[in-house]
């Protein structure tokens, strides 16, 4: 095994990690979810970020 | 109820019922038999004793019947229509004279707008009458609009700047009116209880004043500050109608601004009357409230002074009987005594004016609106009859009775047939590009593991989802376009029939209507459905409503396998999910969820002409939800499905060989014979599992699985030449058009993804939502299984 195989491997791992815990992640807070509406900010949630119009 | 009130006619005509009215035929209200809800609906929906109501039309199957009270239409089945007492429209009732008393003055004593720290405006308004489209202008928020009632379910916030103040504007649920009969009106009602709003800025469609001015006349009994905004200015100007706002504003005794609020022509006005409102709030001000004549005005006061801590408006409905109203005095020092007083009241009411509490209060209400507008409103007297306003003509085509369910499948037809054609050019463009990225970087990367992640795992996959946004901009573009000019309501009213004989409420139209767009906020809108049992019987069923996530997937399928009638083929997928959800319902409806059929008023909302802003903008939504999923989930799922086909690796094996060994693959076989008779290889098995994250990722899980069997010096082709070139081990081609059908009725009926599960967990419980991955599941293969075998033995 050369030293970029050996690279290449452990970013890909790290890589399919993230996903994976992205994934779960996604999952279980979405099966433990409340509800609730999205302020439509962008963030997935009713964050209240988005500023609307100035009069 | 009793008789005698009939006798207070001055006809020689006997009383008949609507139901028996013939079309064209236009007829008083007498009174609304029955009792409970949805009496007192139709009675909030204007069905009120004097009220005229002109029969319209029957719908193509006889029913329902398309009624036009007060300027609006309404949707009534034969069945409610035959609890409505009718008599010749020239009948005098001759106890109707005196029901417009003016207001009386109540005196409110300041309070400080910032006591909780944020100025408050709540939203409230029928439904329909533009609230959401307000909202959306004011606060730049992009929540669903749409040219029928109920699309908004529960609260939406939102924030705005003035005059260097933040305000936080909320958008309540439609509404027509303020009583305990249904989740909308306790969800609005308890909002304003809860949260105390330093304003309410109530929406009225000031093209239907009559019906829209009830709701103000309870809001106006809660003595909060309030703007009237009086919306589609602009219809009632075209309409040739006058409205004298001014003398209108001192009638109600609360401020009226007309406004337009798609194209933003008086928000500002509107805003700033809300805020003067609500500085004036801080000192002492005087409120106006419909006057209800001597005897329930002096009931007022004495009950009023028996409890000084409750609203007029809460002191009117405890004299009404109402429980949640009643339960606020329950167990309270003296609360007896209030109950016995109230109790003594309204017999005594009723006694006075032989009619029951419920009547009497609407009436009264009905009757101070009708006087009011009698002062302010002139209508044009070349307008005779609701028949002249815009889109009948079209109306009577697109809902006559030989026409009206070709017409609905040809508009079906031409929206997936265009989303076929019309979307295969940007799509060939997408290809390309993609294609031309994966081979750009299989070029340039030296071999190994990262580059493999690359052009299998992330380009296939996510690659063979993207090529389909332009399929998914163009049908959310029609299916925009049919909701916006009204169409959708008529949709509703032509199969009204069948839904009623499959057992499902009229309401749960809206839920499958937005269960084409996604199943999670589908889910939700059934919280407008009074009844569990019909509240379960939606949400179970909705989801066989094809979400836009399983659209890749036919469209991959049928692009790749059926050279004819592509339109046709994919419109059959959605009309199967139909039939499915409603066997479903008639099997629910009649056993486990067994209860009786509830009755539903429907209000079938103006044509309007549909905006191209407004479509763009709903396009580009669903556009934007699609490419973060894609960026989100999508990613990550076809990282994870890329690592599941490529380890453990194997020396010298070629790359079919490799996949077959890998972790995905032994889930595959480990399945397979469960898919087996299906006609599904093992790969298809998979993508149905992935699938339970989101949908999408059917089709990316087999662009991750195609990719990764082909070798980097073959000519890369797309996903759709892939499945249609590949072979199972005996030579023989996996795919042809019965595979293709049998795999896209399997995606189209077999258990939603997590996120729609996790919302029928929220409205329903853990334990439907285990009935309904077995239910649906199970379904799917059946129906799959059935197809397939018979298929094949015909074939």
């Amino acid at each position: 095994m050369t030293t970029s195989t050996i690279i290449q491997t452990i970013v890909v791992l790290g890589i399919v990690a993230v996903a994976l815990v992205y994934v779960l992640r996604r999952v279980f807070k979405t099966m433990g979810s409340k509800g609730g509406g999205d302020c439509g900010c962008g963030c997935g949630k009713n964050c209240k970020h988005r500023s609307g119009k100035e009069f | 109820m009793n008789s005698e009130q009939n006798n207070n006619i001055h006809n020689n005509d006997v009383n008949r019922l609507l139901d028996g009215e013939p079309v064209g035929m236009t007829v008083q209200v007498v009174r609304v038999m029955g009792d409970g809800a949805f009496r007192q609906r139709l009675l909030e929906m204007g069905f009120v004793r004097g009220a005229q109501v002109t029969v319209l039309k029957n719908a193509p199957l006889r029913d329902p019947v398309e009624y036009m009270i007060m300027g609006s239409h309404i949707s009534l089945r034969h069945s409610e229509a035959a609890q409505i007492e009718v008599t010749d429209k020239d009948a005098q009732f001759c106890d109707m004279e005196d029901s417009f008393n003016g207001t009386v003055e109540t005196t409110v004593a300041g309070v400080d707008p910032l006591n909780d720290n944020v100025l408050r405006i709540a939203l409230i308004g029928n439904p329909n009458c533009g609230k959401t489209s307000l909202f959306n202008y004011v606060t730049g928020a992009k929540e669903k609009v749409g040219n029928y009632g109920g699309v908004t379910v529960d609260s939406k916030e939102g924030w705005f700047t003035i005059g260097g103040r933040r305000v936080q504007l909320v958008d309540l649920p439609g509404t027509y009116s303020l009583t305990e009969y249904s989740p909308e009106e306790m969800y609005v009602r308890t909002y304003i209880r809860d949260n105390h709003p330093d304003a309410i800025l109530n929406i009225v469609d000031a093209g239907n004043l009559e019906r829209n001015l009830y709701l103000t006349t309870q809001v106006m009994d809660m003595n909060i500050p309030m703007v009237i905004a009086l919306n589609m200015w602009d219809e009632l100007e075209k309409s040739g109608d006058k409205l004298d706002v001014e003398m209108m504003s001192r009638l109600l005794g609360a401020r009226m601004i007309p406004l337009t609020a798609y194209n933003g022509r008086g928000v500002k006005e509107v805003l700033e009357a809300a805020m003067e409102v609500i500085d004036e709030s801080e000192k002492e001000t005087l409120h106006h409230n419909v006057n209800y004549g001597n005897l329930i005005e002096d009931c007022l006061k004495e009950l009023g002074q028996m409890c000084p801590g409750l609203d007029r408006y809460t002191v009117l409905k405890i004299i009404e009987n109402d429980q949640h109203a009643i339960q606020l005095v329950d167990g309270q020092e003296g609360g007896e005594q209030v109950k016995k007083a109230a109790t003594e009241m309204r017999k005594r009411i009723e006694r006075d004016y032989n009619n029951d509490i419920t009547s009497i209060i609407t009436d009264l209400k009905y009757g101070f609106v009708r006087g009011a507008l009698a002062e302010v409103l002139t209508p044009n007297p070349e307008r005779a009859t609701g028949e002249t306003k815009p889109g009948y003509t079209l109306d009577r085509l697109l809902t006559n009775r030989w026409l009206a369910l070709p017409i609905l499948l040809v508009l079906m037809w031409l929206m997936f047939e265009a989303t076929f054609t019309l979307g295969a050019y940007p799509q060939e463009w997408i290809e390309n590009g993609i294609g031309w990225i994966g081979e750009w970087i299989g070029q340039t990367m030296p071999e190994g593991i990262l580059r493999d992640l690359i052009v299998d795992g992330i380009i296939g996959g996510v690659g063979g989802v993207l090529v389909f946004l332009p399929q998914i901009l163009i049908l959310f573009f029609f299916i925009s376009l049919l909701e916006d000019s009204g169409y959708m309501a008529r949709a509703a009213f032509i199969v009204d029939r069948i839904m009623h004989r499959v057992g499902l409420h009229g309401k749960s139209f809206i839920p499958y209507l937005i269960g084409f767009g996604c199943g999670v906020p589908a889910i939700m809108a059934t919280r407008t459905l009074e009844n569990r049992r019909d509240r379960l019987v939606t949400i179970l069923t909705v989801p066989f409503m094809s979400c836009s996530a399983r659209l890749p997937a036919y469209l991959l399928l049928v692009a790749a396998f059926f050279t004819a009638n592509q339109g046709l083929i994919l419109m059959s997928i959605y009309l199967v999910g139909i039939v499915v959800a409603a066997i479903t319902a008639i099997v629910l409806s009649k056993t486990i969820l067994k209860h009786d059929k509830s009755q539903f008023v429907m209000e079938l909302p103006p044509y309007r002409q549909p905006t191209a802003r407004n479509a763009v903008i709903h396009m580009w939504s669903k556009g934007k939800q699609y490419l973060q999923k894609m960026a989100t989930i999508i990613l990550a799922a076809s990282i994870i499905v890329w690592a599941l086909g490529y380890f453990p690796r194997h020396d010298g094996q070629t790359p079919q060989e490799q996949i077959e060994n890998s972790y995905m693959g032994q889930m595959g076989k480990a399945i397979e014979p469960l898919v087996e008779p299906l006609g599904f290889n093992w790969q298809m098995g998979v993508s149905v599992l992935t699938g339970a994250a989101a949908k999408e990722i059917v089709v990316s899980t087999m662009g991750v699985l195609y990719t990764g069997e082909s070798d980097l010096d073959e000519e890369s082709t797309s996903l759709k030449e892939k499945l249609q070139s590949a072979t199972r081990l005996d030579g023989k081609p996996v795919f042809d058009s019965i595979v293709a059908y049998s795999f896209m009725l399997f995606i189209l009926l077999y258990f939603p993804c997590i996120a729609a599960l996790a919302a029928i967990k929220r409205e329903a419980g853990w334990k439907w939502v285990a009935f309904e991955v077995v239910y649906t599941t199970g379904v799917a293969w059946l129906v799959s299984f059935l197809f397939y075998q018979i298929a094949r033995m015909l074939a």
